[in-house]
């Protein structure tokens, strides 16, 4: 109980959060984003075809009523429909969003995972070869160019100047369509491309971001294990491993989580730009990409609000993710 | 005193081995595994033991289409889209070059009144929208000239946000006015008959020597007004036409057309296609000699910015069968560019060709800005031409085709390019090619000193390339004699701000490139046409009345020594004056698996797509 009215309490907290980021982003998108008027009059504009667009698109009216507008399309949480495509928004999202939530996902509990893994080996054997050996890989992965490393990777597994494994790049047809087709031979054929598809991506992702969170997550663990209660634990007798894992790690939850469900608002809609555009990944993070360069605002306003709800969202969940972690904590006041 | 250790271990017991085996770990273990092992191939290709679809052709390109709605869609891939799955009235011929026109849902070319203003096209009958939900009962139905005159009121229509209006504006008799008076789909346009459901007569204000071509462009597509009703604003992604193909899927990254069904019967003749041996036997085009068109069931398109992608897809060998040699590579990848040979590996593998573009690359100067172009001082006006001109003989294309198109590329003085009717290919390469000495002199004419130089600002988007041709600008510059901190680089964060800049006319120096529309000098010389000054297609600004007078009389011209004379009359004011450099015609490298039979062409082509043909000799091949 104490945490749902924590949680309410916190929802209504986060309203002006919800007003201010829309308000800066579309200052933002007003004031500095690309004028969409010349790119849809074609080569040979006039001027009265300039003034007739801008009324169309808006961009005549004064701020504050563009702005109320955009706030009734927050509420009502329709965007319309995308300049550039005629697409209805939602429908773009809703195509999209999946996508990339699919290629990220995996990297997202791999490196996470991994990230822990490591850490808990790289604090244990602080100081020594393996500690070494795992911060010098986590500084290498900080390091390169992630550019450098999304064509290494391409060329390794991909190409035939290397493994060729996997695909270069692409994303899962539409099956084919035969009569007698079960559903069966449908998921086996989602699952078969879905994995192809996403190997690639999917190490790349872990390679770079298993560096940072290795070395954060391995800072917090050391701190935890020069605690007085590690050392009374191992009085006490505790096997090493057990220490490590019931004890350290969960001492050390509360940052892990804190990083790791804060960076989940990313993997669900902001897509990753770098990884949809080389491996040709038709996900949100490209189309937002291309949105912001075309100036095609129903979709840059959807993808920003959606992306500062599920932000509110995730903080919440972070702070009620404190309490099961560690039940001292308190909601009160 | 107690001493804290530095690993809590070590107080009591030597560290000994962490014991990580907890079932979730042995879990994870398994799952890696088990995704490595598919990973390899351990799995079976999902319908692999079913008949298998027909030969796919996948084609790519280097940018997206976003819209496939013949009254927005405005770039080449869009372009591209747009006649594979819509119907026109004319095309170009596959093979011919120069380009040639030749019918497509017209029969035959079109009857012209003798003053030139009214032309009569008939179209063939029984031609059969491809079947979709939004016509009753989902069967397509007949094409008519009533769907073309819906497609030019789109295009006039203010509502459809259109991107082709300025190739019909102020042409066709009383279609303006049906755009001021309000856009009422049910009000007649005199300039647009039907006289019956397959004869259409158009009337224009004055004669319109361009007409026919300006029926091969997407624009002016047959678009059936359910379509529209049906999808709404979707309707650009959502395309019903009669062309060779209709749309099954499409994203920002691949668009996937099969067979129109109920396309017409039409068959590849080498012949009228324009097929000549002599250049283009290589190739391999007699086996679509008698081929129903379109030749493939199914047509991917792949949208590619990133060339390393790309060319990785390409080479892979069952990924994409056309693509483009990235700059980067093609020393690994050739032997010559020009005319293009590849490697004996590659060669093995693929056929290809240097395909030029259809339209060139140049530099204009803003003739309105005061500080190098018009003045109201005659004095000043006379020195800035000299300014325009020392820097004309500063700027050198040959390395700028040397370092960024690896040569490749066709420098040419003067607006007009190769293969456009007016080009003149005896003009004096002393407009194009770099002399620094007599650069100098220029400004020693013009009284031009490093302190009363003025300022020069050179615009572009904050890209790589961009940032690359100033740096080049600037060292062309500083040779001949301009202070390094007198060349400045204004920068733009997309083309958008750029375009936008350039229509407002803050922009000093514009680099810009131009596609050509069709294959008409008109079209280039109306860059430079003072009724289109910006925010017009005019971003030079250029606005002499000699040329505006030359270019109104050969607007309504036919094609004919007389017209070819004023075109080149008009090119050569433009020598003089200096409102641009130009030019360079930019070509690229293109390659195909060699089981593909394909020839590419940069121009505003109909229905390229429905040529491509995979030879059925070679091995079957899948997704991956």
């Amino acid at each position: 109980m104490e945490t749902l009215q924590y949680a309410i309490r916190k929802l209504i907290y986060s309203i002006p959060l919800l007003f201010g980021v829309t308000l800066i982003a579309f200052t933002l998108m007003v004031y500095f984003g690309p004028d969409l008027t010349y790119s849809i009059l074609g080569k040979n504009a006039t001027a009265g075809q300039i003034e007739a667009v801008h009324r169309q698109l808006g961009y005549d009216q004064p701020f504050l009523q563009r702005y109320l507008m955009f706030l009734r399309e927050v509420f009502t949480f329709d965007f319309g429909n995308s300049i550039s495509s005629g697409e209805k928004v939602a429908s773009i999202l809703a195509r999209t969003v999946p996508v990339s939530l699919a290629v990220a996902l995996p990297a997202f509990v791999i490196s996470n995972v991994l990230g822990v893994g490591l850490a808990l080996m790289a604090a244990y054997h602080r100081g020594r070869f393996w500690d070494k050996a795992v911060m010098v890989f986590a500084v290498v992965g900080m390091s390169v160019s992630y550019l450098m490393i999304v064509i290494a990777f391409q060329i390794i597994f991909s190409t035939t100047y290397g493994l060729n494994w996997f695909p270069v790049q692409g994303w899962i047809d539409p099956p084919p369509e035969y009569a007698d087709v079960s559903w069966f031979e449908i998921a086996y054929y989602y699952w078969y491309y879905y994995w192809l598809y996403v190997a690639v991506p999917t190490m790349t992702s872990v390679f770079v971001s298993l560096g940072y969170n290795t070395r954060f997550f391995r800072a917090v663990i050391v701190e935890e294990m020069n605690r007085d209660y590690v050392r009374t634990a191992k009085a006490y007798g505790i096997g090493n491993g057990r220490i490590m894992i019931k004890h350290v790690l969960k001492n050390a939850m509360i940052p892990i989580i804190t990083r790791i469900i804060i960076s989940l608002p990313f993997v669900i809609i902001a897509g990753n730009l770098v990884l949809e555009k080389f491996f040709g990944i038709p996900g949100v993070g490209l189309v937002t990409y291309d949105a912001i360069t075309n100036g095609d605002l129903p979709v840059v306003k959807a993808v920003v609000t959606c992306t500062a709800i599920i932000y509110v969202f995730a903080l919440i969940l972070t702070d009620i993710a404190y309490k099961f972690i560690d039940p001292r904590v308190s909601y009160s006041k | 005193m107690l001493e804290t250790p530095q690993d809590p271990f070590t107080i009591k017991n030597p560290p000994v081995k962490p014991q990580f085996r907890s079932p979730a770990c042995k879990a994870l273990t398994a799952l890696i595994l088990a995704w490595a092992a598919l990973a390899v191939g351990g799995c079976k290709k999902p319908f692999s033991d079913r008949e298998q679809l027909n030969r796919v052709f996948r084609f790519s390109t280097a940018g997206a289409a976003v819209t496939i709605d013949p009254a927005q869609a405005s770039t080449a891939y869009e372009g591209l889209m747009v006649t594979s799955i819509y119907d026109q009235f004319y095309e170009y011929k596959y093979l011919a070059r120069p380009y040639e026109l030749k019918p497509r849902l017209a029969v035959g070319m079109p009857e012209v009144s003798d003053d030139g203003l009214v032309y009569t096209f008939r179209i063939q009958r029984g031609v059969r929208y491809a079947d979709d939900p939004c016509f009753p009962g989902g069967a397509g139905r007949e094409v008519t000239v009533h769907d073309f005159i819906y497609s030019m009121q789109r295009q006039f229509d203010p509502a459809t946000l259109p991107q082709g209006e300025w190739v019909w504006r102020g042409k066709i008799k009383g279609l303006d006015e049906w755009k001021a008076s309000g856009s009422d789909y049910s009000a007649e346009i005199e300039g647009l008959r039907a006289l019956d459901d397959h004869t259409l007569q158009i009337t224009l204000n004055q004669p319109f020597p361009q007409l026919v071509y300006t029926l091969t462009m997407g624009y002016a597509s047959f678009v059936p007004v359910e379509a529209v009703a049906y999808y709404g604003k979707e309707i650009g992604l959502n395309p019903v036409g009669s062309g060779p193909y209709k749309i099954d899927s499409f994203s920002t990254r691949k668009a996937i057309l099969s067979k129109n069904r109920n396309y017409r019967e039409e068959y590849f003749d080498l012949t009228e296609e324009g097929y000549d041996p002599a250049t283009q036997g290589w190739a391999g085009l007699e086996v679509l000699q008698g081929l129903r068109l379109p030749a493939m069931d199914r047509v991917e398109v792949h949208f590619m910015k990133e060339n390393m992608t790309r060319w990785n897809s390409l080479n892979k060998g069952n990924e994409i069968h056309f693509g483009t040699i990235p700059i980067e590579l093609t020393h690994m990848v050739t032997t010559q560019l020009k005319p293009l040979q590849l490697k004996p590996y590659y060669a093995e593998k693929f056929r290809g060709m240097s395909s030029p573009d259809f339209g060139f690359a140049y530099m204009n100067f803003n003739m309105d800005d005061p500080r190098i172009g018009y003045n109201d001082d005659p004095e000043r006006e006379r020195r800035n031409l000299l300014l325009r001109q020392a820097i004309r003989a500063g700027f050198d294309w040959e390395q700028r085709n040397r370092r960024f198109y690896n040569g490749m590329g066709e420098i040419f003085p003067g607006i007009i390019p190769p293969r456009l009717d007016a080009h003149d290919p005896d003009l004096p390469r002393d407009f194009i090619t770099a002399d620094y000495a007599q650069a100098k002199a220029y400004l020693q004419a013009g009284g031009w000193t490093p302190e009363n130089l003025p300022e020069l600002e050179y615009g572009g988007t904050a890209s790589v390339s961009h940032i690359q041709f100033f740096e080049q600008f600037r060292g062309w510059m500083e040779k001949i004699g301009y202070p390094r901190e007198k060349i400045l680089l204004r920068t733009f964060a997309t083309f958008g701000d750029y375009n936008k800049a350039v229509r407002q006319k803050e922009v000093m120096l514009i680099p810009m490139a131009w596609n050509l529309d069709y294959p008409d000098s008109e079209n280039v010389l109306q860059l430079y046409y003072g009724p289109n000054k910006s925010p017009g297609s005019n971003s030079s600004n250029y606005d002499d009345p000699e040329f505006n007078e030359l270019f109104r009389q050969t607007k309504t011209m036919q094609p004919g020594p007389e017209r070819t004379a004023r075109y080149r009359q008009m090119n050569q004011l433009i020598l003089e004056d200096v409102p641009t450099i130009a030019g360079l015609m930019r070509s690229k490298p293109h390659i195909w698996h060699r089981d593909v039979v394909f020839y590419p062409s940069e121009s505003p082509h109909g229905s390229l797509l429905k040529y491509a043909y995979i030879n059925p000799s070679a091995p079957e091949e899948g997704q991956n």
